[in-house]
């Protein structure tokens, strides 16, 4: 296993109070720079899988490793180098944040109580902005902005942590036509660079278009595990039993 | 403390304990109210008050009482609503009503005993009841406040944008959260005899939506709340007490028309002409 990767074991996690697990005995291994789709229809756990990788959910059954750590006992030092977009966000719009308040957040969980931003950090926040094309908006409450300037501000707020490894939920949802494929290029550049990119999409006309691996789920479980090139990935998926058809 | 402004003793202890009950309250109060949380601060004065009920009814010291019911209620609030599996607001109610409950039932029952409770001064506080070491107490619980904000300044304000965004970065939220709970807990207890379980709310609520008016960060709003309530708190209390006007419900009035006022005038509702 290649060090700063994913390693799933038998993992399963259901949510207090039920019965059922919703992602059931996982097994797999993503290496270190792997560029990664999961896809499958809604209620499939694909969230749950993006949440219990970064620890945020508690595993009830098997073993995840990430970066090294064992998720269940570390779940705060693995947060601390994987960057997490969510999906659903809604800011209000008078909110007292600007866009270089919310991308330097994500540095903080580095810093440790006490601690204010450096240079270093406001340098790392400064290139993720520039390199989302959104650092014309530094000064701008978040709230003001639209939808897909708000997921770039969120992307941004998570490369400025520099992380290992980056998971992303639906992060095309809120972006046109040409942010898509811009943001797609930015992440393929990304997980060129060495950083793990693992993806909840359904827009993958935004996928790059070389190899990339698809983990397609069903039920909690993992129904497809393959590589193929961006451009396949939709019909691949279609291709599933109980497949999405969004 | 302030004798050295202020020659009348009276005056003097009833604006120094508004400014450090109103400093600390104001602080904790622009979390919660930006955590969209403001409910605790009903169910902690009503905690207080309930507490405090108890404390007289057994005949020991009501401010011991109070803190101790609303640190209760500050280490339950956390695992009942992760155990229940429901919103804080609807766990808040829910503690909030067994609480004004409690507090009734023992004003209520010492009163039909015959025992001697001054139960509007729980209700609406009396502001020159206060011995100098509630005092010195309230002057170090909102120096606390200050220096929570200080060192957590970052955790606070990613709490603040988004809870879960929060986590995700990295941030343990839980201690946090939970050092805020037993914060106000130990805030508003305190603050009980002065302003009372009614009306406390009110300073731990609105300086923070005043401020919100105006202010277009965070630290724009931690420096201007307290600022705003130690102001408006120190005028009341003068003023209440210079034409024997009740202190608390006055002050209270204040901040509810300032806050009107504030709407009004507030920049961020201001339409661009041409727009």
């Amino acid at each position: 296993m290649t060090a700063g990767a994913i390693d799933l074991a038998g993992v399963s996690t259901a949510y207090e109070g039920s019965d059922l697990p919703v992602i059931r005995g996982i097994s797999f291994s993503i290496a270190a720079g792997e560029f990664v789709v999961v896809g499958g229809p809604n209620g499939a756990g694909k969230t749950t899988l993006l949440e219990t990788i970064n620890g945020m959910l508690p595993i009830t059954s098997g073993r995840a490793t990430v970066c090294g750590l064992d998720v269940a006992a570390h779940g705060t030092e693995v947060r601390k180098r994987v960057g997490y977009v969510i999906q659903n966000f809604a800011f209000d719009p008078l909110a007292p944040f600007t866009v270089g308040n919310v991308v330097i957040m994500g540095r903080y969980g580095l810093l440790g109580y006490g601690r204010q931003p450096g240079e270093e950090d406001h340098r790392a926040a400064e290139e993720a902005m520039h390199l989302l094309g959104i650092e014309d908006l530094v000064d701008r409450p978040i709230g003001k902005l639209s939808g897909g300037q708000q997921q770039k501000v969120l992307i941004a707020q998570n490369l400025a942590k520099k992380p290992d490894i980056l998971l992303l939920d639906e992060p095309f949802s809120n972006l046109d036509l040409f942010a898509r494929a811009f943001v797609g290029e930015i992440l393929t550049g990304i997980a060129d660079a060495g950083c793990t990119v693992v993806i909840v999409s359904h827009a993958f006309d935004a996928l790059p278009g070389h190899d990339i691996r698809i983990l397609a789920m069903n039920e909690g479980r993992i129904s497809m595990d393959t590589h193929c090139r961006g451009d396949e990935v939709e019909e691949r998926i279609r291709r599933l039993p109980g497949a999405v058809h969004a | 403390m302030l004798e050295f402004l202020i020659q009348n003793n009276i005056i003097c202890h009833a604006v120094e304990a508004m400014l450090f009950a109103s400093i600390a309250c104001s602080i904790l109060g622009v979390i919660i109210t930006q955590m969209g949380i403001s409910s605790i601060g009903f169910t902690m004065t009503h905690a207080a008050f309930a507490g405090a009920s108890i404390g007289i009814f057994f005949g020991g010291g009501g401010t011991a009482a109070a803190i101790l019911a609303s640190l209760l209620i500050a280490a339950l609030l956390g695992p009942l609503s992760e155990k229940a599996r429901m919103s804080t607001d609807t766990i808040l109610g829910i503690l909030f009503g067994m609480m004004m409950a409690i507090a009734i039932f023992f004003v209520s029952y010492m009163q039909y005993l015959g025992t001697s409770v001054n139960a509007s001064a729980l209700l609406f506080g009396n502001v020159i009841s206060l011995y100098r070491e509630e005092i010195y107490a309230l002057a170090v619980i909102s120096f606390l406040a200050i220096v929570f904000v200080a060192v957590f300044s970052k955790e606070i304000t990613a709490i603040i944008f988004n809870r879960k965004i929060a986590e995700a970065a990295g941030i343990r939220v839980r201690p946090i959260y939970y050092a805020l709970l037993f914060m106000i807990a130990i805030s508003v207890s305190l603050s009980l005899n002065i302003i009372g379980g009614l009306l406390l709310y009110v300073w731990l609520v609105t300086p923070a939506a005043i401020a919100y008016q105006f202010c277009t960060t965070v630290r724009g709003l931690f420096l201007s709340a307290p600022v705003i309530a130690g102001s408006v708190s120190v005028a009341g209390a003068w003023i209440g007490l210079q034409y024997s006007l009740p202190v608390g419900p006055l002050t209270a009035v204040s901040f509810s028309a300032l806050f009107l006022v504030a709407v009004l005038i507030s920049p961020k509702r201001r339409v661009p002409k041409g727009a």
